[in-house]
């Protein structure tokens, strides 16, 4: 994983974790890698990773059994305001390039009525275009 | 002591064993050139003299290579190995200076066996007397020879030493180092042995009971300021090493 | 929370030099510590104060509460700049020599480490390229199980290879109960490896701070906050 060095290194490990549960690639109750672990594969300071893991453990999205290791929260309700948390960002990223680009609102709306109606695959890989309703 | 001691052997024991062979081999054919020719007095003198010239070669050898143990440590990047080690600066010292005691008196042994070797293939009649005397003072003199020698290699070990604490990095390190050993040595010149070499004979004179003013006494008393001269020396060096140089 | 090295208005003068110019830096165990500034700046003078290897001019430094001497050594790791090993040895030679002499090495832990960084111990160590002699030197330093390492500039003229075994190397080597000093100009590839950095320039620290705070607050990653500093 490549880091941005202009913001703390804990900040986006805390990102990345966040997203791998919101997309399923950690499972809920999964065991998480330890602290050296999680620093080696990373390369970067073990402490950095013990202090994003305490930030996620106050945040509840992950929890240490005494003596066995750190797992991720099993609770769907935590997980689901976790994607509602991301989501949340991802919105709030659109909205404020949106206004930089001096969209109203309505605007905004029809927008992104087209580009959803028009079934536009956002990875651009492939365009299908489907008859407007 | 006994690892540095190691070490400082591992470090150039081709050197040393290359030495004592070739003296010790060199011995063996010189001898062998003398013993071939029994009557011819003018081979054997000569096969003892180059044996002699090889001795003292070797001698040299180790004597610069008994400074250039401390010198190396003091001026180049493995100072930063030997003086990072968790010894005390004495036992760094003492080890160096071990192995140069051992290789003197491996060296002794050998000059000394191969020149008495040699000596029997001289004229009996001027030889005796000579050899006699020699008996008498071999010890004695082997005794301040050892002393002197190690008061002399321990002056310029800290000649080294006080330069490298006084300065740093500096080019004249070299010249500065020999200037200190020569400016000791005078003052040593001047007081020590002016005053106290009376004062010890004098005190050895009333101990025996009789005034010998020969090469004996003034010997034994040489010896002995040797001794304590190069307990200062060591001492001294010893506690720059520990507390005052910077590498 | 004990120090592990703590000095107090720590100076060092060389003739008109003034290498360091009382100097307070309190190292805590337990983190990875960067010591920053360009060439001359200190930063190798600071170090070789806490190996022993310099006496101070003024003030004090102190490793586990004592002066540096034969206690000291034995609980530091230096890893000073250059080829500081004897001419004769080899790679074993050295191993052996790093086993009789520090109680903390750990000879298992050094052979690992040279099947990693790919070295033979039949080489002769005069013969190692830069690089290979800087995966060496390393091995050995972190193989033993020292309270306090002192790197100077590891990474200096080392091939990216060899750099990105040293970097892991280090993370390897380090628990909670030793501490990390890494001196360098080359921050870009350690910046990840600090917990603390301080920025030392002409025998001064300039800056000094935790790093994931400093790039919250300056929005800059220590190396972009290096040159803003340096720039002035």
């Amino acid at each position: 994983m490549d880091f941005n060095h202009n913001i703390p290194i804990y900040c986006q490990i805390i990102q990345q974790i966040k997203q791998d549960t919101v997309l399923g690639r950690l499972k809920p109750g999964q065991k998480m890698p330890s602290v050296r672990e999680m620093a080696g594969k990373l390369k970067v300071n073990p402490n950095t990773v013990q202090r994003a893991y305490l930030e996620l453990e106050r945040e509840n999205i992950v929890f240490t059994k005494r003596g066995m290791g750190t797992y991720l929260t099993k609770q769907e309700d935590i997980i689901h305001s976790l994607k509602k948390e991301l989501s949340g960002k991802v919105i709030r990223d659109f909205l404020e390039g949106m206004n930089q680009l001096e969209y109203s609102n309505d605007h905004i709306m029809r927008v992104l009525r087209e580009h959803l109606e028009e079934g536009r695959k956002i990875n651009g890989t492939y365009f299908k275009k489907q008859p407007i309703k | 002591m006994m690892t540095l001691l190691k070490y400082e052997i591992l470090r150039r024991w081709k050197w040393l064993a290359f030495r004592y062979i070739a003296l010790i081999g060199l011995g063996v054919v010189f001898y062998n050139r003398a013993a071939a020719t029994p009557m011819q007095y003018e081979i054997a003198a000569a096969s003892m003299g180059k044996f002699f010239l090889i001795s003292l070669i070797v001698f040299v050898i180790i004597l610069v290579e008994g400074i250039n143990m401390l010198k190396e440590d003091l001026f180049e990047q493995s100072g930063y190995l030997t003086f990072t080690l968790p010894k005390p600066g004495r036992s760094i010292l003492f080890a160096k200076n071990f192995l140069l005691l051992i290789q003197l008196i491996l060296w002794v042994i050998v000059s000394i066996q191969f020149g008495s070797m040699f000596l029997k293939f001289l004229p009996l009649e001027e030889m005796s007397q000579f050899m006699s005397e020699i008996d008498l003072n071999i010890y004695p003199a082997i005794l301040f020879f050892l002393s002197a020698f190690f008061n002399f290699v321990l002056m310029v070990q800290f000649s080294l030493t006080l330069t490298r604490t006084l300065l740093y990095r500096n080019k004249y390190s070299g010249i500065i180092s020999v200037g200190i050993f020569f400016l000791l040595a005078y003052l040593i010149e001047q007081f020590y042995y002016g005053l106290f070499l009376v004062r010890v004979q004098h005190i050895y004179s009333e101990i025996a009971g009789e005034i010998q003013v020969d090469l004996i006494s003034a010997g034994y008393s040489s010896v002995v300021m040797n001794i304590i001269l190069s307990v200062i020396f060591f001492t001294a060096t010893a506690y720059l090493l520990e507390r005052k140089i910077n590498i | 929370m004990e120090h592990i090295l703590k000095s107090s208005q720590l100076s060092k003068y060389f003739y008109q030099k003034k290498a360091l110019q009382k100097v307070d830096i309190n190292i805590e165990k337990g983190k990875i510590y960067g010591i920053l500034g360009p060439n001359g700046g200190g930063k190798s003078t600071f170090l070789k104060l806490a190996a022993g290897l310099l006496k101070p001019s003024e003030g004090e430094i102190l490793i586990d509460g004592k002066k540096p001497g034969v206690y000291t050594k034995s609980i530091v790791s230096y890893l000073p700049e250059g080829n500081y090993f004897y001419k004769w040895m080899r790679i074993q030679d050295a191993l052996s020599f790093f086993g009789d002499f520090y109680a903390d090495f750990d000879v298992e832990k050094a052979r690992q480490n040279f099947d990693f960084m790919k070295l033979d111990e039949k080489e002769k160590i005069s013969s190692l390229s830069k690089g290979m002699l800087g995966r060496l030197k390393l091995s050995l330093a972190m193989s033993r199980n020292a309270s306090l390492f002192l790197l100077d500039e590891p990474l200096n003229g080392i091939d990216p290879i060899s750099r990105e075994k040293i970097i892991t190397s280090i993370l390897e080597a380090f628990n909670p109960k030793s501490t990390i000093i890494i001196c360098s100009h080359l921050i870009v590839y350690i910046e990840k490896l600090l917990d603390y950095v301080f920025f030392l320039s002409e025998g001064q620290i300039i800056l000094e701070g935790n790093v994931e705070d400093l790039r919250n607050k300056k929005n800059l990653s220590i190396d972009q906050l290096y040159q803003e500093v340096f720039q002035s």
